[in-house]
């Protein structure tokens, strides 16, 4: 059998009775040799979703594939082949690097010391020192080094660019675009920072207070999603069906539209432009849909 | 489980450090003093094993802080692995303890002679010491995951009191059946008892545990 899809959630849902928050069937897929980008706003569900994929938060329904089948927490060599970086403290501060790579060596089978220490040289992190004498930056470049040091085919990465200044967010998106250069490699990559998202990811799933929005492939979002700029009246005489979701402002009506040509095309004289992930994102969060 | 233990091990290991520092200290006084009244010697030996259980149960607390609990989870550990190395840690920082007991102890004793009644009573302070510590882990273990570590220090207290608690009510217990004094056999029988129900109660509360932390969140 042939597994395209190195993650695959369907109908997943989760509901905290004390917050109230309920993640409600969730599906999405990641394909090999893909970055997929999961945006949303803080508190959409993000955390909860790939806490349910990592099993750290117990799910009320829906499957989970991992490689093809459902990790149980008796598969740990499924974990074996994923790496994963929180955002903040992923490790003790009061560890040192020496210490953390004696740790994860004896977790994980397949822990390349040379390669961490490699990284560690890299990225101009100093061994001897605690990690709470680290700046955020430097923490965040250390989980990343740490999650790429035992090979691993999975990278899931929670927010984990976002200490990061635009330089060293650049040096490591550069790092992330050469683990998937390997096809049996994916990233799972939630971030709010939308403008990361544009420069590596193939897809882009959004989710919503709880609700998973869409996903569509970046390539689409680029090259057929628009934004038309409508006045009350052509809004108003728009196709409802042609409408992903809209958002009223002062003088004018944006609205999210998923062929932009054909947009063009139908209504003659519709100013159409290119959307971006954070005016998609606005559109669905701070917009409504028809 | 090996990582497990070393991350164990680096969790408590700055704690210990200065407790062993004051421990050995501490000893050295003991050895020294002369030990006709034996209350330093019965002191020493029991703070020994009870406070190297202790500072390994209380260093949990720790990794708390961060989000290394969790991300402990997503490494190729079972659930049941993670609770059984804290069980195993504080296990082999009880017998750092009672080496300290016994070394102090031995050396009193070569210095200045057996301080003690009976015979028995050397055994017994070891019996109070492992028990007692044996008691509280297994109280403090499903505690911590049940309450959360933001509670470690109430359910540490909680734990320590109930620890001192079975010991006595068990003594108490036993001294009942003989009320015209025991036998020195008998006081080595109800030395052991102890031991074997400190024993069992830190085993089942493994299982126990394991079953509590399954369901624990992140």
């Amino acid at each position: 059998m042939i597994v395209e899809n190195i993650l695959e959630v369907q109908q997943m849902s989760k509901t905290y009775r004390k917050s109230n928050f309920t993640l409600g069937q969730i599906s999405f897929s990641l394909p090999y040799g893909a970055i997929l980008g999961f945006v949303g706003e803080n508190g959409a569900g993000k955390t909860t979703t790939i806490g349910c994929i990592l099993n750290t938060v117990v799910k009320d329904s829906g499957t989970v594939k991992l490689f093809g089948r459902e990790m149980l927490d008796s598969d740990t060599e499924i974990r074996e082949k994923i790496g994963v970086v929180y955002d903040g403290d992923n490790f003790p501060d009061f560890f040192t690097a020496k210490q953390l790579s004696r740790v994860m060596k004896g977790l994980y089978k397949q822990w390349d010391d040379a390669l961490f220490q490699k990284y560690l040289e890299d990225f101009h992190l100093p061994v001897k020192q605690k990690f709470k004498y680290y700046s955020k930056g430097m923490t965040m470049k250390l989980a990343i080094a740490a999650a790429l040091s035992h090979h691993p085919q999975l990278l899931i990465l929670d927010e984990a660019t976002s200490g990061l200044d635009p330089v060293m967010r650049d040096e490591m998106l550069d790092v992330f675009l050469e683990f998937v250069q390997e096809e049996d490699h994916s990233i799972l990559l939630s971030s709010h920072i939308t403008g990361d998202l544009e420069k590596v990811a193939d897809y882009i799933t959004l989710i919503h207070d709880g609700r998973l929005i869409m996903t569509v492939s970046k390539n689409d979002l680029t090259y057929h999603y628009g934004v038309m700029r409508c006045r009350e009246s052509q809004f108003l005489a728009l196709d409802p069906g042609d409408i992903l979701a809209y958002r009223k402002r002062d003088f004018q009506t944006d609205v999210l539209v998923s062929d932009k040509k054909e947009a063009e095309r139908k209504y003659k004289g519709a100013v159409v432009d290119p959307v971006s992930i954070d005016e998609m994102m606005l559109l669905f969060v701070k917009g409504e849909r028809v | 489980m090996r990582g497990l233990l070393k991350n164990n091990f680096y969790i408590v290991i700055s704690n210990i450090k200065v407790f062993s520092a004051v421990m050995v200290l501490l000893g050295i006084f003991v050895v020294l003093m002369d030990n006709a009244i034996p209350s330093l010697i019965i002191g020493y030996m029991l703070l020994a094993m009870v406070g190297f259980s202790l500072n390994s149960i209380a260093s949990v607390r720790r990794e708390g802080a961060g989000k290394w609990s969790k991300y402990k989870l997503t490494t190729p550990v079972k659930r049941a692995d993670i609770v059984k190395s804290l069980f195993f840690s504080q296990v082999l920082w009880l017998v750092v303890g009672a080496a300290f007991a016994g070394i102090c102890a031995a050396l009193s004793i070569a210095l200045h002679g057996y301080p003690f009644d009976r015979d028995t009573d050397i055994f017994m302070l070891f019996v109070v010491g492992i028990g007692t510590s044996l008691f509280m882990g297994a109280i403090f273990f499903p505690l911590l995951f049940l309450g959360g570590e933001e509670r470690n220090e109430v359910f540490l207290v909680i734990s320590l009191l109930c620890g001192i608690g079975s010991i006595m009510g068990l003594t108490t217990l036993i001294n009942r059946f003989f009320p015209g004094g025991m036998t020195t056999a008998q006081i080595v029988l109800g030395g052991m008892g102890i031991l074997f129900c400190g024993i069992l109660t830190f085993a089942v509360s493994c299982p126990l545990t394991i079953g509590v932390f399954r369901k624990k969140e992140y």
